[in-house]
């Protein structure tokens, strides 16, 4: 029953968790502009996030190591800092972004500028960091996060022509007011929210906080293989309110009230309630997941003790990195720089970096040495080899594309 | 070094072969109590300076410490710093080469310790709650 529970808890925690600031955006942006016709990168985003997700925490599990002492190691020190630069200044862009949304979200409950709020949700980050326990961090945002479901059940409260929207889900086609480059700008960006690297980084370092162990990697493949998976449906939902509501209303999502717009007309006051609360707890949490996951990947690079499991003073220079993170992200934010085009920016930056990442996990976990029986098997490869293709096309069209389209506008 | 002088015969080793780039260079060190120290950022070898002319019969060298702290700057950007830079951490407290580097002795007496505990005593254990156990 503890076992079933357990189960039950680790998977609703990765639902609520999935969704983050980047989803939440790109999402609505993509659903206000495209309809429903981008919903298949969203679907190949949560077929890559669980696949890659899944062999990190393999490898945390069976051989104790977290990704980023693995990407050392594996390319060497130049190459890894080099990778190492890259993942922590994106990931320091998302950290401004998350907190920028937790900051917006607190403005739409409470009218109190969101400048205002921003220092205030820096250091409820911090004190969190600082003092709670992993799993009740992880638990807590990730339940509360559940609460944006809304956007599902208001999606049906708005009684679509479901068979228009199927239709465009299942036979995509660029919209004929858009051009067919931002329509791919926009897969890529959809894409890179979807599987952004610090998800990878934080779900193999907390596996390793919470210490799993190999009899632990059923339930973690529960987890992500049945969690993952209905995220990506909330992250089709806050698409498809967009499609109903805006895209007929002509109006293209630039903050965060318009992408929780859709949910006030469908579900009324009580919607919106939830919509906020859910919205700062999932913006909230990956506030916490990507500053935990800068400490993490400073620390493992350069061999410091880190986790959360341990007294901050017995991980000083991971902890006083954090808190270096924030006041940059704080600084970022200060200077009234709209979170909502941060966000739109480090998801494109995120799918630019995903082969970074992805590479060096991929050849660890077929390496006996660390992983002894639990390597990779032949199927998972080639899904994995399949996937390092498309991340590398589109890592290398971003670039490209984002200058063609004038960043999708 | 010339073809024509014969190097000393690799000596005979007991137990495990290791590779320097493979097994050691880029491993996480961890101490007696699992704690991690550092990162094995380079290797030590004892003599025979470089650009020597090898004399018949001399010894192999031999590993004598793992280095960390600037020497992981200079091996990335290229130079060397000056010996009196380098820290390191003697080969005799190894005690167990793995998927890390495990120490036989406590990290927390060792130099390359220093900034950790610097930052520690100087800054996190003076914020309130800094040494407050989270589990």
């Amino acid at each position: 029953m503890k076992r079933l529970l357990g189960v039950a808890l680790g998977v609703l925690t990765a639902i609520g968790g999935f969704v983050d600031i980047g989803d939440l955006v790109t999402n609505a942006v993509v659903g206000s502009r495209f309809g429903m016709s981008l919903v298949w990168v969203v679907a190949a985003g949560v077929v890559g996030i669980c696949l890659f997700a899944n062999m990190s925490g393999r490898v945390a599990a069976a051989s104790g190591r977290a990704t980023f002492e693995v990407i050392r190691e594996r390319l060497g020190p130049r190459a890894g800092l080099a990778n190492l630069a890259a993942s922590f200044l994106i990931n320091l862009m998302t950290v401004a972004a998350e907190i920028g949304g937790i900051a917006l979200a607190l403005q739409l409950a409470s009218s109190v500028h969101y400048l205002l709020w921003i220092p205030v949700a820096a250091l409820a980050v911090w004190l969190v960091i600082w003092r709670v326990k992993f799993s009740v961090m992880e638990n807590v945002t990730g339940l509360l996060g559940l609460t944006l479901i809304v956007f599902a059940v208001a999606l049906f409260l708005l009684k679509p022509d479901w068979g228009f929207l199927a239709g465009q889900a299942l036979a995509p086609a660029v919209p004929a007011e858009e051009t067919v480059s931002s329509y791919w700008y926009y897969a890529i960006a959809l894409f890179g929210a979807a599987m952004t690297p610090y998800e990878v980084f934080f779900f193999s370092s907390g596996a390793v906080e919470e210490g799993w162990k190999v009899k632990d990697l059923v339930q973690s493949r529960i987890n992500v293989l049945v969690g993952f998976p209905l995220g990506g449906l909330l992250s089709v939902a806050i698409a498809g309110c967009a499609a109903v509501v805006l895209l007929p209303a002509g109006i293209a999502v630039t903050s965060l009230s318009q992408v929780i717009l859709p949910v006030a007309e469908g579900a009324g006051k009580v919607g919106l309630a939830f919509v906020l609360v859910g919205v700062v707890a999932a913006t909230f949490g990956a506030a916490l997941e990507t500053t935990l996951s800068s400490g993490y990947t400073l620390a493992q690079f350069f061999g410091w003790s880190w986790g959360k499991f341990r007294r901050p003073a017995q991980a000083a220079r991971f902890h006083l990195s954090m808190i270096i993170c924030l006041i940059v992200g704080l600084a970022v934010l200060a200077t009234g720089v709209d979170p909502v085009l941060v966000t739109e920016y480090s998801v494109v930056f995120s799918a630019i970096a995903l082969p970074l990442t992805y590479l060096p996990i991929l050849i660890v976990s077929n390496d006996p040495q660390y992983m002894g029986e639990h390597v990779n098997g032949r199927s998972v490869n080639v899904m994995a080899m399949i996937y390092l293709v498309i991340i590398l096309v589109a890592s290398l069209a971003a670039i490209p594309l984002m200058i063609v389209t004038g960043a999708g506008s | 070094m010339k073809a024509d002088r014969p190097l000393a015969p690799v000596p005979p080793t007991a137990g495990r072969t290791l590779d320097a780039q493979l097994h050691l260079m880029d491993r996480q060190v961890l101490d007696r109590d699992g704690v991690p120290v550092t990162t094995a950022d380079d290797l030590e070898l004892s003599g025979p300076a470089l650009d020597t002319e090898l004399e018949p019969g001399t010894p192999a060298p031999v590993l004598t410490a793992l280095l960390t702290g600037p020497v992981l700057g200079t091996r990335i950007f290229g130079g060397r710093p000056p010996s009196t830079r380098l820290i390191r951490i003697p080969w005799k407290d190894v005690a167990d080469v793995g998927i890390v580097i495990r120490l036989g002795v406590s990290g927390e007496n060792l130099d390359a310790g220093w900034v950790e505990r610097w930052i520690r005593d100087k800054i996190i254990a003076r914020i309130p709650g800094g040494r407050h156990d989270p589990r």
